[in-house]
């Protein structure tokens, strides 16, 4: 059983730093750096408590806004998917990404305290 | 209460003009109204003797003026009091007249008749001035003082053209005081003429008044127009000899309106409330009749007799009057004590000597009748009168008894209002009782006061316990004190306490506060406090500090600072794998879209830590919306002239490509 996942793991990684483009790299880089912020304050929360609940609120949608934004992005970028975006072309799915990150950041700066 | 009736069906100048039928019906419907209890009504308001003489005494001030004078002169004649000085103010009217003026002819002419020896000059001109305002052009007010004037100096007038004037001025001033001042002038006239019109104004003013509760039947204009009214009223119907329609309901209300003030604002006001108080002691159809007690209503064995005051408004005594008990009856036990006992006249007092009859103490409803005058009003009155007499206290037995009644009891008698010689003792096996009488001293009967307390009070500690002593069927009273049963009303504190025999009513002239007995009480002391504390219901008490919110409690420093390097660690990850990736800014191009792009956005970044720390949303949003305004233009430029750099590369690319095919 493990070997097969193992395998899989493996053969996994492999494709993926082969055939994946630089640039969606560049965006899967980010995406982890995203997660793992948000996994850190989650943990923070469990291990210490919810005291102060609204930046603890703040701070991890921020997060998940971020991760599901950069997602987004890199579907919108990605050239396997043109036939999926004709009307919209990576600078504007760039464009797009800019603008909602603005109104997050706005929100989320909101309710910090 | 038959007498009542009859009195109220008396016909009136208004039913008069009914049929019989119609008088049938409204007898029907007194008679259901007096049978539903309702009373008929008196005055709850009139002037004292006090009274008068304040209102004199402000009618009596110092004037400077004609209608000041007048007020003043003729008011204090209406009260019946004397003008100081009449040549004095004689002399003022001649001075201050001014023959031009109607109004000023006015008070000079009502003042001058007001005193006698007091003649106005009149020449044809005054006369011509006098008779030129009465005119239905003129207000009703300077008509009426034009025809005042002109009776007053004796000149001679036109009844039928002021009728005339005054009917038409009656058109066309509607108001509550015009049409008063038209009835003071139809009182003027001569009796020929035709002043049934103007009478009729009577009625009409009567349904403007406000009934206020029942009680009161007063004009909104106030106090004045209704003591003018009043006046005028009586005046014109004396002069016509008609009975005003005004019912005698509406009567006693309008005179509870008029005197229920004490004190009046001004001398026009004064002098209306006391052309009321003369009209209403003196016209030829109602007197409103006042009738109290001299004193508290209440007689007892010393003082057998009850003494009323019957007066009119104004205190002035009834010249022809004959005050009658119409009937008396125990309010307790509902059985008539007297019926038709006349009082006897005595110095200005009606007198009757109410113990000849040997009432039984407590209360007693009377209705008295006053006759005399068939122009009486409110001359029924139900009076409570008091009848107190004095208690004493018999066979007082004090003895101690056994609980298991095998040791024979032993009474000691005491009498009022000695103290028992020997104490006595009661502990937790043994009762202690006390039985007595209250007699009435006389008439030798049984009384049941209110208030039959018996108190122990404790000498050392002072502390008192109060008991109440019931009668049995035989009105013998009994107190028993259960010394084990009571023990918690006496906190279980055994020693000497006295005893005290309390007896009051208000009936009773003499209460009673006997110091029968001491008694020694002993409690089993199972619990018993060490010293009785008085009740601290009124001692300061503790102070209570008020505590803030505290502040949750937070985890230590060194906790968040550790948490806050392990979320900013990712960031470091992040900048080492683009770095690995090979990710760099080489494809930077300076141009000024570009610049300006990622200024804008550097700023609209820097503009989320303002918000954070300084700003409202509605300051960031405008803010945002200059910065990010330039920031879109800048970037949708940059990132076009990006696409049209890829779309060229791929463009290429392709070409490329398909020649390398080839």
């Amino acid at each position: 059983m493990s070997n097969s996942v193992v395998s899989v793991i493996s053969r996994f990684l492999e494709e993926y730093t082969t055939t994946t483009p630089n640039k969606l790299k560049v965006v899967d880089a980010y995406l982890l750096y995203i997660l793992l912020t948000g996994a850190m304050q989650f943990l923070y929360c469990l291990l210490v408590g919810t005291f102060p609940f609204n930046s603890f609120l703040s701070g991890f949608i921020a997060c998940v806004g971020s991760f599901i934004l950069a997602v987004c992005l890199r579907i919108q970028i990605n050239p396997q998917n043109k036939g999926d975006f004709l009307s919209i072309s990576p600078e504007r799915a760039f464009a797009d990404f800019l603008f909602a990150h603005t109104v997050l950041h706005l929100v989320v700066m909101n309710f910090i305290g | 209460m038959i007498l009542t009736m009859k009195h109220a069906l008396r016909p009136s100048g208004g039913l008069a003009n009914f049929g019989c039928v119609s008088a049938e019906l409204f007898g029907v419907l007194l008679l259901s109204l007096a049978l539903a209890g309702a009373q008929a009504l008196t005055p709850s308001h009139h002037l004292s003797l006090s009274d008068v003489g304040r209102l004199q005494n402000l009618l009596n001030q110092p004037y400077d003026d004609l209608e000041s004078a007048y007020y003043s002169v003729v008011g204090l004649t209406k009260l019946g009091a004397a003008v100081p000085d009449p040549a004095e103010v004689c002399q003022f009217l001649k001075s201050q007249l001014d023959p031009g003026s109607v109004d000023s002819l006015f008070f000079a002419a009502e003042t001058s008749k007001a005193i006698s020896g007091c003649e106005i000059p009149v020449s044809n001109e005054t006369r011509d001035i006098l008779l030129a305002a009465v005119s239905e052009d003129s207000s009703m007010s300077q008509i009426h003082r034009a025809v005042g004037a002109l009776s007053s100096l004796g000149l001679p007038l036109a009844s039928q053209e002021v009728v005339g004037a005054l009917t038409a001025r009656i058109n066309k001033e509607d108001n509550v005081m015009a049409i008063i001042s038209a009835l003071q002038a139809a009182s003027r006239l001569s009796q020929q003429a035709e002043l049934g019109g103007i009478l009729e104004e009577i009625e009409d003013l009567t349904a403007r008044l406000d009934d206020l509760g029942g009680v009161y039947l007063q004009f909104e204009e106030g106090l004045e127009a209704t003591g003018l009214f009043v006046a005028a009223a009586y005046s014109l119907s004396d002069h016509v000899d008609m009975e005003p329609p005004l019912k005698e309901d509406q009567v006693i209300q309008l005179v509870n309106s008029i005197f229920s003030k004490k004190s009046w604002d001004s001398l026009s006001e004064a002098f209306s409330v006391a052309s009321a108080a003369a009209a209403l002691s003196n016209n030829r159809f109602h007197v409103p009749v006042v009738v109290s007690a001299q004193g508290p209503a209440t007689v007892s064995h010393n003082q057998p007799t009850l003494q009323l005051l019957v007066t009119d408004v104004m205190s002035q005594p009834l010249a022809s009057a004959s005050v009658l008990v119409e009937s008396a009856y125990a309010l307790a036990s509902k059985s008539t004590v007297l019926n038709q006992a006349p009082f006897t006249h005595n110095n200005g007092v009606f007198e009757l000597n109410f113990m000849s009859s040997k009432p039984a103490s407590g209360y007693y409803q009377f209705t008295i009748g006053v006759t005399g005058d068939s122009r009486l009003v409110a001359n029924h009155i139900e009076l409570k009168v008091k009848v107190s007499t004095e208690v004493a206290v018999t066979n007082m037995d004090l003895s101690v008894v056994d609980k298991d009644q095998s040791i024979g009891t032993k009474t000691t008698r005491v009498q009022y209002p000695s103290k028992a010689k020997s104490s006595f003792t009661a502990d937790s096996h043994q009762n202690f009782a006390m039985s007595f009488q209250l007699v009435d001293v006389n008439n030798e009967q049984e009384l049941t006061p209110h208030q039959t307390f018996v108190r122990l009070h404790n000498q050392k500690t002072g502390q008192e316990v109060v008991f109440v002593a019931e009668p049995d069927s035989k009105n013998l009273y009994k107190f028993e004190l259960d010394t084990a049963e009571r023990k918690s009303e006496f906190d279980s504190m055994s020693g000497t306490y006295s005893l005290y025999l309390m007896v009051g009513d208000a009936t009773l002239e003499n209460p009673i506060l006997w110091n029968v007995a001491d008694v020694i009480l002993k409690f089993a002391e199972e619990e018993a406090p060490v010293a009785v504390q008085p009740k601290t219901l009124y001692v300061p008490k503790p102070e209570i500090q008020h505590l803030f919110r505290e502040p949750e409690k937070k985890p230590p420093t060194v906790v968040s600072n550790t948490f806050t390097a392990l979320v900013l660690s990712p960031l470091l990850l992040l900048l080492i794998l683009w770095f690995k990736l090979g990710a760099n800014i080489s494809n930077f191009s300076f141009s000024p879209s570009t610049i300006l792009f990622h200024l804008g956005h550097a700023a609209m970044l820097g503009l989320m830590y303002v918000y954070w720390t300084n700003l409202n949303m509605f300051q960031t949003l405008k803010y945002l919306a200059i910065i990010g305004g330039i920031t879109f233009l800048a970037g949708n430029r940059m990132l076009a002239q990006k696409a049209v750099k890829r779309i060229a590369a791929e463009q290429s690319s392709r070409l490329a490509k398909y020649r390398s095919l080839r």
